[in-house]
């Protein structure tokens, strides 16, 4: 008995391992409660982890439900019993036939994996609007030495893009170039592949997911990089 | 979050080569080395915070660690005049844009849960605010012009950009 002197029953006692099932829901309500959009055409996460105990899963998937949701986590964070809530919602996504996924989620992931970007830009463009971005930061007072480093190898700093940046707003690409300038730091942007984002991390896409976030691990191979700025 | 959760993954050798930085981590080390100055008059109005739920909550359930303490400290250091929404951190409100919702078609629920976080700034009355989150910049900016409400909403690292002194 010497030994456990010291020790509470808090050190002693063994973690519970919860696996967390959507079998341990106690339709306590406490998602839907805590959840902004519940009632907004028939949306109710309480109601999607009951579906999913029942095994209704095809109803769920030809639903709007699982789309409605932001994945936001305010539900589960509330969960006395540790379901992931949003882990079920991305599964379901994942579920749906790629061409009934709706709006542009699945289209991004299309347009990622074919041209390297989830809005299509052909390089050219996409080279173009770098270059005169950066020679319009070298014109404003205290960065008249900055150029947008393209492929520039062994660089400190990999910096892939938001789409949206690049497409409708280009004067949001300059804030990190300024802080890179004003920090000295050396960076890189890649020419193919720049995107930023993972969108099959919204469409429960694991296989496009993966291959997205490996084209991060080859530039810093190909480009000889150090570190990843992570792009979100 | 995508990235640094597929990295995990599917790559987990990638961390024993190269070392991966948030758009925080990079601000504050820049900032704490001396290596950027910001300018201390620039953003004296009163800023309202906006934690995004990729960055927050669903960091601190996915890696154990959420980021709230960073961008606090980051407005701290050059805009005096920050404050939280409420709630905030871990119980915070989504934009009402995550998940890919602002690709999808279905606008009037999206519209619905930004107005959640348009009752949330109301409160504070800011001039203007600030997000660390594409999404979130999207999202809050269309909310308020439905709601119209006429503030700005700023990129953390375009406030930070604004304020070098160069
Ligand atoms: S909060 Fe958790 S336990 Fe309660 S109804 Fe929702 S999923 Fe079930
Ligand atoms: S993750 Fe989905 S179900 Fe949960 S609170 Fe957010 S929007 Fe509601």
């Amino acid at each position: 008995m010497e030994n456990s002197k010291d020790k509470t029953v808090k050190d002693l006692a063994p973690l519970r391992d919860i696996k967390s099932s959507p079998e341990l829901c106690m339709s306590c309500g406490t998602c839907s409660a805590g959840c902004p959009i519940t009632g907004q055409d028939g949306f109710d996460p309480r109601k999607i982890v009951g579906m999913v105990i029942e095994g209704r899963d095809q109803e769920l998937v030809e639903s709007n439900l699982p789309w409605l949701c932001t994945m936001c986590a305010k539900c589960e964070h509330a969960c006395p019993m540790g379901i992931n809530i949003t882990g079920i919602v991305r599964t379901i996504r994942g579920l749906v036939d790629r061409d009934k996924v709706p709006g542009m989620i699945h289209k991004g992931v299309e347009l990622c994996l074919e041209t390297g970007n989830n809005i299509g830009l052909p390089s050219e463009d996409f080279d173009f609007i770098i270059e005169d971005v950066g020679e319009e930061v070298a014109e404003e007072e205290g960065y008249e030495e900055f150029a947008a480093p393209i492929d520039k190898e062994n660089a400190n700093i990999l910096h892939t893009l938001h789409n949206k940046l690049v497409n409708t707003q280009n004067e949001d690409l300059v804030h990190w170039w300024k802080i890179f300038h004003a920090a000295d730091e050396s960076f890189t942007i890649p020419s193919e592949n720049w995107e930023g984002v993972n969108w099959g991390l919204f469409s429960g896409d694991d296989e496009s997911m993966k291959t997205v976030v490996g084209r991060i691990v080859e530039h810093m191979e190909k480009l000889k990089v150090k570190n990843l700025m992570y792009p979100e | 979050m995508a990235t640094r959760s597929g990295l995990e993954r599917w790559f987990p050798e990638f961390f024993d080569k190269y070392n991966a930085y948030t758009v925080f981590d990079l601000m504050k080390s820049y900032i704490e080395d001396g290596r950027i100055k910001l300018d201390k008059e620039m953003f004296t109005q009163r800023i309202a915070y906006h934690d995004p739920c990729n960055y927050g909550r669903k960091s601190e359930e996915k890696f154990g660690y959420g980021y709230y303490e960073e961008p606090r400290w980051i407005l701290d250091q050059f805009a005096p005049n920050w404050v939280d929404l409420f709630p905030s951190k871990a119980n915070g409100y989504c934009c009402g844009g995550g998940g890919g919702t602002m690709l999808t078609p279905f606008k009037e629920v999206r519209s619905h849960y930004g107005k959640k976080k348009i009752e949330q700034i109301k409160r504070v009355e800011p001039e203007l605010i600030v997000v660390p989150c594409h999404s979130c910049h999207g999202q809050i900016q269309s909310s308020l012009s439905e709601a119209e409400m006429d503030i700005p909403v700023k990129y953390l690292w375009e406030v930070v950009a604004d304020a070098l002194i160069v």
